[in-house]
């Protein structure tokens, strides 16, 4: 399977240590509830929605998901975090056919 | 049998033209909070993809290059599209451009429904952003061709019930309720159509350009759908951006 | 009267006769169910173990009034909390209390937040109640809810 897009977003864009920021990450995901029909062949289509989303930074768990099948499509998830030195911020996510995948993005505070 | 009626309902309204019962009407607080999606934009990943796709084609020096312009130049000139390209002896919009640059490069161009295109056309057209539309349809006999030609396809009245884009999209009809929808104002301050598209739109989870917009009210209003990149295509492009002159490019948009 | 005022701005008039286009439909089949499919009652005592969740303005849950398509309903829930290692809140839980599954998502927060919140986006069905419960350190359980109409729309 390709990967799928995603993307994390911080908010604002420049921060210091200590700050509280916002995070959000987004996957391109169909996020199937396995009720649909298929418009054409009239079968259910499978289900295929995320499971589980994990924000883990430098390490340390910070925020666990569990989800749902009837989060929207292409799905975003925003939280806040508390910036504690600089590092990664890997955010993991795992969906009912078992697939995993993570997303990384760098942890700069300014000063 | 709520779903069998309301099937019904809808197909009585799309050819009758009526008004849904349900008046849909959205208050400020409904609208701000509509707004904030914009600010984690689905779409936002797909640009990211575009633009690591023209970064293969060798980034925004390439292109820049490719178009004669200085790298500085490269946003408001992207602004101004659709353009006369003597290059190609033809109004093009930024999609088509890319599909030259590619084929000019020795690559086999992506068609203009391609997902590959749709991503790299609408990255290319928002390194236009914060910038104001400057498409100018007298600097030569093509484009007034290409304007006054988009504008016969907006006014002209065709398909099954003979209706064309100005039928819906007209000052005396803005705002009034069709099928639940309000009608747009397609040079609406700060939400100019060909200033907000490419969009994202989240009854259908994807990402679309302004002609493939157009191509979904041809279907809706039964008027037969005109071509991705034809004449008549590019010139109601031509149409739209002289409409949203002025306007603040402001993309990825999300729409309904 | 709205309808006649479009007609006569369409330039369309009288002749826009109603042609119902010949469209037979299925008798219409019980909503299917999915194996996850938990009603809202079920889902909230599991939650709470059986606890009510007390109403508090301490949980402020966004949602709109009326949702412009039910597929896309943005959703914001922000808890007032110091977010201190003796009191923060450990987990926020969102229903929709008439989604076949209610549950939509259950939010796993610690002191390293920051601040309680979670925005997302939610599929609703039909018109129905939102629901918010906070889960906090010292083990109360705080909710909020709205509804949220749904519109036709999306027929197109
Ligand atoms: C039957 C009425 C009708 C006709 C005819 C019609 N449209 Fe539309 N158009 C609509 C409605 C309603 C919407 C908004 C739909 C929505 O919000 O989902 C819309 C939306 C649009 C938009 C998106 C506006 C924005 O910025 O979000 C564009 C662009 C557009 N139409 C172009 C056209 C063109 C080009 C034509 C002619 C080929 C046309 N329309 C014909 C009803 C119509």
């Amino acid at each position: 399977m390709a990967k799928r897009k995603s993307l994390i977003k911080i908010k604002p864009k420049s921060f210091t240590d200590g700050e509280v920021v916002k995070v959000s990450f987004m996957v391109m995901h169909p996020m199937e509830t396995g009720m649909r029909k298929d418009k054409k062949t009239k079968e259910l289509i499978p289900a295929e929605y995320i499971t589980k989303v994990v924000f883990e930074y430098n390490g340390k768990v910070i925020t666990t998901m569990k989800v749902w099948e009837s989060l929207s499509v292409n799905p975003v998830f925003t939280t806040y975090m508390k910036i504690d030195g600089a590092g990664v911020l890997k955010v993991i996510f795992t969906d009912s056919k078992g697939e995993v995948q993570e997303t990384i993005e760098k942890i700069k505070p300014k000063g | 049998m709520r779903k069998g009626m309301r099937i019904v309902l809808c197909v009585a309204l799309l050819s009758s033209l009526t008004f849904a019962s349900e008046q849909f009407a959205m208050s400020d607080a409904d609208r701000a909070m509509y707004e904030e999606l914009l600010e984690n934009n689905p779409a936002d990943m797909l640009l990211a993809h575009g633009s690591e796709l023209l970064e293969e084609l060798g980034g925004e020096s390439a292109l820049a290059k490719y178009l004669g312009v200085s790298e500085d130049a490269l946003a408001p000139y992207l602004a101004g599209f659709p353009r006369y390209i003597v290059k190609f002896k033809m109004v093009v919009s930024i999609d088509q451009m890319l599909q030259g640059m590619m084929h000019d490069s020795g690559q086999k161009p992506y068609t203009l429904k391609s997902s590959e295109m749709v991503n790299l056309s609408s990255y290319v057209k928002s390194i236009a952003n914060d910038q104001q539309i400057n498409i100018d349809i007298n600097a030569n006999e093509y484009m007034k061709e290409a304007y006054a030609l988009g504008k016969v396809v907006f006014e002209t009245k065709r398909g099954a019930r003979g209706l064309s884009c100005l039928s819906c999209h007209n000052q005396s009809v803005i705002g009034s309720i069709l099928r639940t929808q309000p009608l747009p104002d397609i040079s609406a301050k700060g939400n100019a159509s060909a200033a907000t598209w490419p969009a994202y739109r989240m009854t259908k989870s994807a990402l679309a350009t302004l002609q493939k917009r157009f191509q979904g009210c041809m279907n809706n209003a039964l008027l037969a759908v005109i071509p991705l990149g034809s004449k008549e295509m590019t010139a109601l492009e031509v149409y739209f951006t002289e409409e949203a002159k002025g306007a603040t490019i402001a993309l990825p948009g999300l729409k309904r | 009267m709205q309808r006649r005022d479009f007609l006569k701005n369409l330039g369309v008039g009288a002749a826009g006769a109603v042609i119902l286009p010949s469209v037979s439909f299925a008798a219409d089949a019980p909503k299917p169910k999915g194996s996850n499919a938990l009603p809202y009652k079920d889902a909230l005592n599991a939650v709470t173990g059986g606890k009510t969740p007390e109403v508090s303005d301490k949980v402020s849950l966004k949602v709109p009034e009326i949702a412009e398509n039910g597929a896309v309903v943005p959703v914001t829930v922000e808890v007032e909390s110091p977010m201190t290692d003796s009191d923060y809140v450990k987990a926020i839980h969102v229903f929709a209390a008439k989604n076949a599954n209610s549950r939509c998502i259950d939010v796993y927060l610690s002191p390293a937040n920051g601040k309680a919140m979670l925005a997302t986006r939610i599929k609703l069905g039909e018109t129905q109640e939102v629901v918010a419960v906070a889960e906090l350190s010292n083990g109360k359980f705080l909710m909020a809810s709205q509804s949220v109409k749904v519109t036709i729309g999306g027929c197109g």
